[in-house]
């Protein structure tokens, strides 16, 4: 770091400033990566509970239809998008791919897009399935 | 700060290849699980557990386990280093988070070797 006395006019109006689009997905990826590893003993649980015996299995079944864990499955399901989806867009940038500034932009966007597809999708899946 | 003596050196770039490694299985397996549940969904208990007993099963499940740890633990690694300034912070959840995933670990391993084996 230079030790010079830095001139240059600062600007912290949180009103006028904010994260670009692409800071925004990537603190996100941050975010939904803790909490994954939180949900991770519940998921642990039920795999073990539904391999366990028959009652284990009608259980966890029964469980999973219940609409709070249903609630929660959605949010899960959203968190993973989010997580898989940022993912995918660090990889293509650790391949120069959407490294440019309207790239790097076009692929948040995208990836929040992506995010919220998967969200009608399994809220259609898990609210509205006949 | 000199980087220099900040810790052994390379050790970032394997700790940055397992991240990427890992994510790369974790991504064909999900998106395989989830067309494997979207086709034929598990509908009972004999369904279920018979389809463990294929030994690639077990194996792909196995490994998938092991990369959700490894990859859990080179990102809990970076958000501690990021945000965790005190060194005692630090390394309180460090031991934690080693725990844990150790525990969850041999959790995984015993729900292979009990609970899906035929």
């Amino acid at each position: 770091m230079s030790q010079k006395k830095n001139k240059r006019p600062k600007n912290l109006n949180l009103l006028q400033i904010h994260l670009p689009v692409g800071g925004v997905v990537s603190i996100l990826h941050r975010v939904t990566g803790v909490l994954l590893v939180l949900a991770l003993p519940l998921g642990f649980l039920l795999f073990q509970r539904s391999l366990h015996s028959p009652e284990g299995f009608a259980q966890t079944a029964a469980l999973l239809g219940s609409l709070p864990a249903r609630v929660l499955l959605f949010g899960v399901a959203i968190i993973l998008a989010h997580h898989f989806l940022a993912g995918v867009r660090h990889l293509l940038l650790d391949l120069d791919l959407g490294i440019s500034r309207n790239g790097g932009r076009l692929g948040a966007w995208l990836v929040l897009i992506g995010v919220a597809g998967t969200a009608l999708i399994v809220g259609w899946r898990l609210f509205l399935w006949p | 700060m000199n980087a220099r003596n900040s810790g052994s050196a390379h050790r970032g770039l394997g700790e940055w290849l397992l991240q990427r490694l890992t994510a790369l299985y974790l991504a064909g397996f999900m998106l395989w699980l989830l067309a494997r549940f979207a086709l034929a969904p598990p509908t009972d208990y004999v369904t279920w557990k018979t389809w463990f007993s294929a030994g690639w099963i077990q194996l792909a499940f196995a490994l998938f386990f092991l990369s959700v740890l490894l990859h859990a633990w080179v990102g809990m690694r970076s958000v501690f280093l990021d945000y965790l300034k005190p060194l005692w912070l630090r390394f309180a959840a460090h031991v934690l988070l080693a725990i844990g995933l150790l525990a969850l670990t041999f959790w995984a391993a015993q729900i292979l070797l009990v609970e899906a084996a035929v």
